[in-house]
C-alpha cells in the first residue's frame, strides 16, 4: 500500500524537479501544459495506471488466497460475486483517488505560473476522467486474470508492457485490441514534439465508441470474473 | 430426530490424491466429533459440508438444501477454519464487526453481536488491539468468536484446539460445550482422542478418506482398550523389573531399549499393567524415572484397527 502510494506520487516528484530546473535555468521555458499532457500519456497512461490496476486488480482474489482469509468471506450469506465486486469497487476507488491526487498536484506544479488560466482546468478534468476510465477498465481485466491464474502478475506484466504498448503501433485495425487505443482516442492528437511517437495512432476511434468499448470491456471481464469466482474451487496451498 | 447435515456418497480427490471416499452420513443436533489422524480427510469433509469445495461425486445437504453456492444457508452456519489466518492489520473488534457486516445487520445490532461474541471468548479487553499482536490462544478464540457471532444453528470447527496450551484448550473446550444448547449442531474435528472425548460422546472416525467407525465414544474406547500398547519405562534396574513383568499374563513382550536404562513392555491390558508398576517398584526397590507410551496416539490405534 505504502509502496503504491509512493509510486503514484512519482510523477509529482518529476514535476517538481522539472519546475525547479526551469526556475534555475536560463533556457526558454516549455509550456507547463505541454509537459503535463506528455506526462499524462507517458507516465500515467502507459505506466502508472497499468501498474496500479495490475497489482490491485490481481490482488482482489489472490490476496485472500495467499493470506488464506478467503474462507471468512465465502462462508457468509452473501453471493461470491458481491464479494468480488465489492473488493473491485473499493480498490478501483482507492487507485482512482491516488491517481487523481498525483495528476492534480503535477498539474498545479507544472502550471504554477498560469493558474488563473481557467481553460487549462478542462484539460486537467479530461485527463483525470480518461485515467479513471483506464483504471476502471484495466482493474476489471486484471481482476479477471487474478481469478483465473495463479501467476497473474507475470501475465499482467507481459500484457501491460508487451501487448498494450506494442499492439497500438501496429497498422490497421489490430490496435483496437488494446485498451490503450480507446483511452488514447479520448485524448487530443499530439503536437509534434519529442514525445509525439508515444501518442502515435493510425486510426483513433470516435470518442463515443471509445467510451462504449471501455465500458463493454469492463463489464465483460467483471462478469467473467464473477462467474469464475462463484464456481471455481479455491484450495489453499500448505 | 431429523438430521441437520446429510451427505450421500460424498467423494473428493485432488488430482490423484484421494481426499474423501463415498461418505454417507446423517448428523443430528448436538456435538459430533470428527476424529482421525492428520491427512485422514477431516478438513476435506468439513470443507465439503460448508460448500467451500465441490465434491467429485455425491451431494451434501444442510437443512435439506444443497450447500454449494447456496449462500443464504450461511445465515445458519458458522465456520471456524483450521488455518491460523487473519486480516492481521485489523483489531479484533474490526475483524468481528467487519464480518458481521456481511450478514446485513444494522450497525447497532452488529456492535451488539460483536460485543457478545467477544464476551463469550473473553476477548473484550483486547478487542482494540491489532490481531497480529494476539497470542495463539487469543487468535483461536477470535476465530471461534467470528464463527458464533451471528448465533448460527450449525457450527463447524476445524481443529479448534491446534497449537493451544493446556489452559487455552480448556477454555475452548468449555466454550464449545457451552455452545451446544438450544438444539444447535456443532461439528468439531481433531486428531487427538482425549480432546474429542472432553467435548462429546458422539464421534465419527475417519481414516484414509473413509468413515471407519461412527457412534458412541465408548465403542471406540473399547476398540482402543483391546489394542496392545507399548509402554516405555526408564528405571534404575530395568532387568529386575523385566523379570517381574514376564510372569504376568497381560504382558506380551519385553524388550530393552537402546536408550539407557529403558525397558519396552507390550501389554494388552493397560489398566492392570499400570496398577502393577507401583507395587513392583516398591517391592524391588526400583526407582522409576519416567513412563511413556510411544504408541498412545491415534495413528497407532488406526494402524492397529486397520490391521497394519
Amino acid at each position: 500500500m505504502k509502496l503504491f502510494f509512493l509510486i503514484s506520487i512519482l510523477p509529482v516528484v518529476v514535476a517538481l524537479i522539472i519546475k525547479i530546473n526551469q526556475f534555475f535555468s536560463d533556457r526558454t521555458a516549455i509550456q507547463g501544459i505541454y509537459i503535463f499532457n506528455n506526462m499524462t500519456v507517458v507516465m500515467y497512461l502507459q505506466f502508472l495506471i497499468l501498474i496500479l490496476a495490475l497489482f490491485y486488480g490481481t490482488s482482489v482474489c489472490s490476496e485472500e488466497m495467499e493470506g488464506k482469509t478467503l474462507t471468512y468471506l465465502t462462508t457468509r450469506p452473501i453471493a461470491k460475486s458481491a464479494i468480488l465486486l465489492g473488493k473491485y469497487a473499493a480498490y478501483t476507488s482507492l487507485i482512482i483517488i491516488l491517481t487523481a491526487i498525483g495528476v492534480t498536484l503535477s498539474f498545479f506544479i507544472l502550471n504554477l505560473n498560469d493558474l488563473l488560466n481557467f481553460s487549462l482546468y478542462k484539460i486537467l478534468l479530461r485527463d483525470v476522467v480518461v485515467l479513471s476510465l483506464g483504471l476502471i477498465c484495466y482493474t476489471s481485466f486484471f481482476t479477471f486474470i487474478g481469478t483465473i491464474m495463479k501467476k497473474s502478475i507475470i501475465f499482467g506484466l507481459v500484457f501491460s508492457f508487451g501487448w498494450e504498448n506494442v499492439i497500438q503501433y501496429f497498422p490497421g485495425s489490430t490496435q483496437r485490441f488494446a485498451i490503450a487505443h480507446y483511452l488514447k482516442s479520448l485524448l487530443p492528437a499530439p503536437k509534434t514534439g519529442r514525445f509525439s511517437f508515444l501518442m502515435f495512432r493510425l486510426e483513433p476511434s470516435p470518442p463515443l465508441l471509445a467510451v462504449f468499448m471501455i465500458f463493454l470491456i469492463t463489464v465483460v471481464f467483471l462478469g467473467l470474473a464473477c462467474v469464475l469466482f462463484s464456481w471455481k474451487e479455491y484450495i489453499f496451498e500448505d | 430426530m431429523k438430521p441437520v447435515i446429510e451427505t450421500q456418497h460424498l467423494s473428493k480427490w485432488y488430482g490423484n490424491v484421494l481426499g474423501l471416499s463415498d461418505v454417507t452420513l446423517e448428523i443430528e443436533p448436538g456435538i459430533t466429533g470428527i476424529l482421525g489422524p492428520n491427512g485422514a480427510g477431516k478438513s476435506t469433509f468439513l470443507k465439503l459440508i460448508t460448500g467451500q469445495i465441490k465434491p467429485n461425486i455425491g451431494t451434501c445437504f444442510i437443512k435439506g438444501k444443497k450447500i454449494r453456492n447456496n449462500y443464504p444457508l450461511f445465515s445458519f452456519i458458522g465456520f471456524c477454519p483450521e488455518q491460523d489466518a487473519f486480516f492481521d492489520e485489523l483489531t479484533g473488534w474490526q475483524f468481528i464487526t467487519g464480518l458481521l457486516r456481511l450478514h446485513h445487520y444494522s450497525p447497532a445490532e452488529r456492535d451488539d453481536r460483536a460485543q457478545k461474541a467477544l464476551e463469550i471468548v473473553e476477548l473484550v479487553e483486547d478487542k482494540d488491539r491489532v490481531i497480529k499482536s494476539y497470542s495463539r490462544g487469543m487468535r483461536q478464540r477470535l476465530k471461534f468468536a467470528q464463527a458464533i457471532a451471528h448465533d448460527p444453528e450449525i457450527v463447524v470447527l476445524d481443529e479448534p484446539l491446534n497449537g493451544l496450551d493446556p489452559l487455552g484448550r480448556r477454555k475452548i473446550i468449555r466454550l464449545i460445550k457451552s455452545y451446544k444448547g438450544e438444539g444447535r449442531t456443532v461439528m468439531v474435528s481433531s486428531h487427538v482422542l482425549p480432546e474429542i472425548e472432553a467435548m462429546t460422546k458422539k464421534i465419527i472416525l475417519i481414516h484414509q478418506g473413509k468413515i471407519f467407525a461412527q457412534g458412541d465414544i465408548h465403542y471406540i474406547r473399547d476398540l482402543i482398550e483391546t489394542h496392545p500398547h507399548i509402554i516405555s519405562i526408564k528405571c534404575s534396574d530395568p532387568r529386575l523389573l523385566a523379570s517381574n513383568f514376564i510372569q504376568e499374563e497381560f504382558v506380551l513382550n519385553v524388550k530393552f531399549s537402546s536408550a539407557e536404562n529403558t525397558l519396552l513392555v507390550e501389554t494388552n491390558n493397560r489398566d492392570k499393567f499400570f496398577s502393577l508398576i507401583p507395587s513392583l517398584s516398591v517391592k524391588n526397590n526400583i526407582e522409576v524415572e519416567e513412563i511413556t507410551s510411544p504408541d498412545d496416539n491415534l495413528q497407532a490405534v488406526f494402524d492397529y484397527l486397520v490391521g497394519k
